[in-house]
């Protein structure tokens, strides 16, 4: 049998449950208009500004930052230009070549060639993303099963065409640095939780 | 017809069908691994166990025929138990490397361990230390191989190289090559295709591109006269490498059909062009002012339509020595069959149980024809007759009878081969008069072949039902073509056989049905297209102006199936085409595809838009390929003529054979296919021709001069060397008979 649902009577205007803002009337004569404007302007607040400005400019404490020489700290989730990470005991590429993230890319700026190494390993020998396509949406680092591409913190990325490109090299953690300690993991989406370790389930070895 | 049911409901088995085909056809779902449509069952996975009523434990689907009344049950909580067992033992130590696999995404072993959720590893065994082999152009990875034998079964069955094996070791098992530390095949490839998972890959795809982000390109191959149905999988490459599209590899419908290596590894013969209006008119004076247009038979019915169009536009003549001789060994065939083509197809083949091959190194020449062949012989137990001057080892596990008959022999040997097969066949009196007259005794004592053999023939395919008689393009420019031809017609218009005129390039049968040719009297200023000429145009070669290769180009060509078969662009290409060319002079069409429905009614095309043309094989193998050409009725009034003198070719004769996978200029553009260049002979030809191996040679043709390297073949028999034809200039010598007689000479000893 044909149910037909019974809805909530939606139509709000009967319940009047709108009403109407008590406006003042617009000045219309010359005389009211200049009596609103002085009004609105002169007020005492006015004071309470200037003497901050003038307090602090007494102080010689200037909480200013003086960008570009000086820069804020960014949040470490923060999804800048993409760094391609190293494995930090044998310094190899974690990129596997894999292809998701040029996969899952909404706005398709990813592109990556791959080939057989000579120890027969899948070796990423391009990888670029083109800057002025990427919405720094995420989806690469979170797709990524190695925690091989991830967002860095360098969000200066003007330029002066409208496509620009990073590429490998400038992504890759270069060794010295790696060696040095100074790769940073990535706390965003895509990498793994804490505690993780203690949900992995260990193949059987009974033999 | 079986009557049986499956789950309850009643399901009709035809004769000859196991339950698995059965089930599948009414829509029941049984999961396999190792199940191969086109091969006898492997039975190695063990995955499409059923229950029946009759039986107390499981059998295997995929093997058992039904009978009348069973009841079978393919789901129970039984089943599900048992094949999830088996996924769960595949998946055992199998590397987690899907991240990096080829074959991720279009994985049996990923579809079916997701489909019986086998979420964790419940079994263990020690795992083994195994390295990644290459074979060449196949690279095996033995610890991704998961022993379903599907490679061997293909190997064996439908290739017939019988190339690899299986090595028996308990949970070290793997494929090995047989009989050989190297893997020693004619690379079809097909051993990868066939693979459910990433354990054998064509070592140059390997870890270039993932399944997904391959576009396919369903076309036809350009290589051969079989037609064969692929795919070509085409990708952009990086922004380094210039973001173009590009052919990453070729794939194919393997449950329905066959590639070989030409086709599966050589795709990467398309080159780009420009459109560079200076030259555009420099190729439209040319063709207003010369006389004709020579051209290969490597184009598409369209292009020959546009040519033949041209033709009678400009009053240009049409130049093409290979349709021609094909034109005129049909025409003689027709004016005995009454058909204007001929019956048998490579289906006919595969089902035959008695096949008689002349006059042609079908191996080489067409593949396809030597699988379906293999099938044959295979499957139904067929017989082979292979009869040629020169041995074949690709066939020696196929052939039953071998018959050896002297070069430029053949119209005495078909003679008496249509005497022997027509011994009780209701033919005229005259006809009957005709093989009484025959001259046996002259006959068998020039073509080398006894009557012994002939009675042999007699007797072998005596019990045949299906008999198919392959005709090599060896007769198409033999000097008797036209009587072979009439024989050949009374053989299959008299028996139960259906003949194969076997075509030598890929659309030399769609430019004889669509061209009227002229003889070639190499006189005036002629154009070439992918052929020799004044003016230059065309895809090989270094042209004048650039045209698209097959596969930048859409259109259709004829297989040997008499099959109108469609194929499209894989690489766009950015200059002219022909089509572009006739427009300048006078023809209107948008597209070069728009003559495709204007192909002629009476050769038997049918008016089907190129838009109108599938390209696919069905579930159960139904070939949804362009449309059957219409045979159409001819008059029969020719006479079957009196066998000329059989002529002798002594001295140092050498046999216009191309090596496997190689077959025209495109080929021989192609990065992975091998190259070899060499005269290969015998000890014999190199006594008789005093050269050794290794020797650098110059062999003098009645036409032309060419150099190359001899090496001393051990496979081969007898006094005739070979010679390859798809590196010359344009890539083809299908223009004259292709055994000849030549003058060989050491570089460096004439002087």
């Amino acid at each position: 049998m044909h149910h037909e649902e019974t809805f909530t009577d939606r139509n709000v205007s009967e319940q009047s449950a709108y009403f109407y803002v008590d406006i003042e009337a617009y000045p219309t004569t010359g005389w009211d208009k200049f009596k609103q404007v002085v009004s609105r302007a002169v007020k005492g607040e006015l004071f309470v500004g200037l003497w901050v400005v003038m307090r602090e400019m007494i102080k010689f404490d200037i909480h200013t930052v003086q960008y570009p020489k000086e820069k804020l700290p960014i949040g470490p989730r923060y999804r800048a230009v993409h760094k391609l990470l190293r494995l930090w005991e044998s310094g190899y590429e974690r990129c596997i070549g894999c292809g998701l993230c040029e996969k899952i890319c909404i706005s398709d700026c990813i592109r990556m060639d791959t080939r057989i190494d000579e120890n027969s390993r899948k070796e990423v020998t391009e990888y670029s993303i083109n800057l002025g396509r990427c919405i720094f949406c995420g989806y690469c680092a979170e797709v990524c099963p190695e925690l091989a591409i991830v967002h860095g913190g360098r969000y200066e990325n003007a330029s002066e065409q409208r496509a620009h490109f990073v590429i490998k090299d400038d992504m890759l953690t270069p060794l010295d640095l790696l060696k040095a300690g100074e790769q940073n993991e990535y706390p965003g989406f895509g990498a793994i939780i804490p505690g993780s370790d203690a949900s992995v389930k260990k193949t059987p070895l009974a033999y | 017809m079986i009557n049986f049911t499956i789950n309850g409901q009643p399901v009709i088995a035809n004769k000859g069908e196991t339950i698995l085909q059965a089930a599948r056809k009414a829509g029941f779902y049984i999961p396999t691994m190792c199940y191969l449509e086109k091969t006898t069952p492997c039975a190695s996975c063990r995955l499409c166990v059923v229950e029946t009523d009759k039986t107390d434990g499981l059998i295997l689907s995929c093997q058992t025929p039904p009978t009348e009344g069973l009841a079978v049950t393919i789901d129970s909580d039984r089943l599900r138990t048992e094949r999830t067992n088996i996924m769960r033992l595949y998946d055992v130590n199998h590397p987690l490397e899907c991240g990096v696999c080829d074959k991720s995404g279009a994985c049996d072993l990923q579809n079916k361990t997701l489909e019986f959720g086998v979420s964790a590893q419940h079994f263990s065994a020690k795992d083994q230390h195994r390295t990644i082999e290459n074979w060449g152009l196949i690279n095996y990875d033995p610890s991704l191989c998961i022993l379903c034998e599907k490679c061997v079964h293909v190997c064996n069955e439908i290739i017939g190289d019988d190339a690899i094996e299986l090595q028996f070791g308990g949970y070290k098992s793997s494929v090995i090559p047989k009989n050989s530390e190297k893997l020693d095949c004619t690379f079809c490839g097909e051993c990868i295709a066939v693979c459910p998972v990433g354990a054998l890959i064509s070592s140059d795809f390997k870890y270039s591109a993932n399944a997904w982000e391959l576009s396919q390109i369903p076309a036809t191959c350009a290589h051969c006269s079989a037609g064969c149905s692929l795919m070509y999988e085409v990708r952009h490459t990086s922004n380094s490498l210039g973001a173009q599209p590009k052919i990453y590899r070729v794939t194919n419908d393997f449950e329905h059909n066959t590639l070989c290596g030409a086709g599966r590894f050589g795709f990467d013969f398309d080159e780009q062009g420009e459109k560079n209006e200076l030259e555009f008119e420099n190729a439209l004076n040319a063709l207003k002012n010369s006389s004709a247009i020579r051209f290969s038979s490597l184009i598409t019915n369209e292009e020959a339509m546009i040519l033949q169009s041209l033709k009678e536009k400009l009053g240009i003549k049409l130049y093409n020595e290979e349709a021609r001789a094909y034109q005129r060994f049909m025409s003689a065939y027709s004016s005995i069959s009454g058909k204007s083509g001929f019956g048998g197809t490579l289906d006919a083949i595969k089902q035959s149980d008695g096949i008689i091959v002349f006059g042609g190194r079908i191996t080489t020449d067409n593949p396809v024809v030597r699988y379906s062949m293999t099938t044959a012989a295979r499957h139904n137990g067929a017989k082979v007759v292979y009869m040629h001057p020169l041995e074949d080892e690709l066939l020696q596990n196929v052939v039953t009878q071998f018959v050896k008959y002297e070069v430029g022999t053949e119209e005495g040997v078909i003679a008496m081969l249509a005497k022997t097969l027509l011994a009780n066949a209701d033919i005229s009196d005259e006809m009957q008069e005709y093989f009484k007259e025959l001259d046996e005794g002259y006959l068998c004592a020039e073509s080398n072949v006894g009557d012994e053999e002939y009675a042999r023939i007699a007797k072998s395919l005596g019990r045949a039902k299906r008999k198919t008689l392959i005709i090599g393009s060896d007769v198409l420019n033999h000097k008797r073509a036209s009587n072979i031809a009439r024989l050949c017609a009374m053989i299959e218009t008299y028996t139960d056989f259906s003949i194969v005129v076997v075509a030598p390039s890929v659309n030399t049968i769609g430019v004889s049905l669509l061209c009227d040719l002229d003889s070639d009297m190499n006189s005036g200023s002629v154009v070439g297209y992918n052929a020799s000429g004044d003016y230059l145009m065309g895809s090989v070669g270094d042209v004048n102006l650039r045209l698209p290769s097959i596969n930048a180009q859409e259109g259709t060509f004829v297989s040997i199936n008499y099959q109108v078969l469609p194929t499209n662009v894989a690489i766009a290409f950015n200059g002219y085409v022909l089509n572009d060319i006739a427009n300048a002079l006078g023809l209107e069409a948008k597209n070069t595809i728009d003559y495709t429905s204007k192909l002629p009614l009476n050769q038997g095309f049918s008016a089907k838009a190129f838009d109108d043309l599938g390209n696919f094989y069905g579930s159960f193998g139904e070939d949804n390929r362009g449309y059957i050409l219409e045979n159409v009725d001819v008059e029969a009034n020719g006479v079957v003529e009196e066998i000329e003198d059989l002529p002798e070719f002594n001295g140092t004769v050498v046999y216009h054979c191309n090596p496997v996978n190689q077959f025209n200029a495109y080929t021989a553009r192609c990065k992975q296919l091998e190259k070899d260049t060499t005269l290969r002979g015998s000890a014999q030809f190199a006594a008789a021709a005093k050269i050794n191996d290794g020797d650098k040679i110059r062999i003098e043709f009645a036409s032309e001069m060419q150099e190359r390297t001899f090496v001393l073949d051990s496979v081969l028999k007898g006094t005739i060397a070979l010679v390859p034809a798809y590196d010359v200039a344009f890539g083809a010598m299908n223009d004259k008979y292709r055994f000849e007689k030549v003058k060989i000479m050491r570089m460096g000893s004439e002087s």
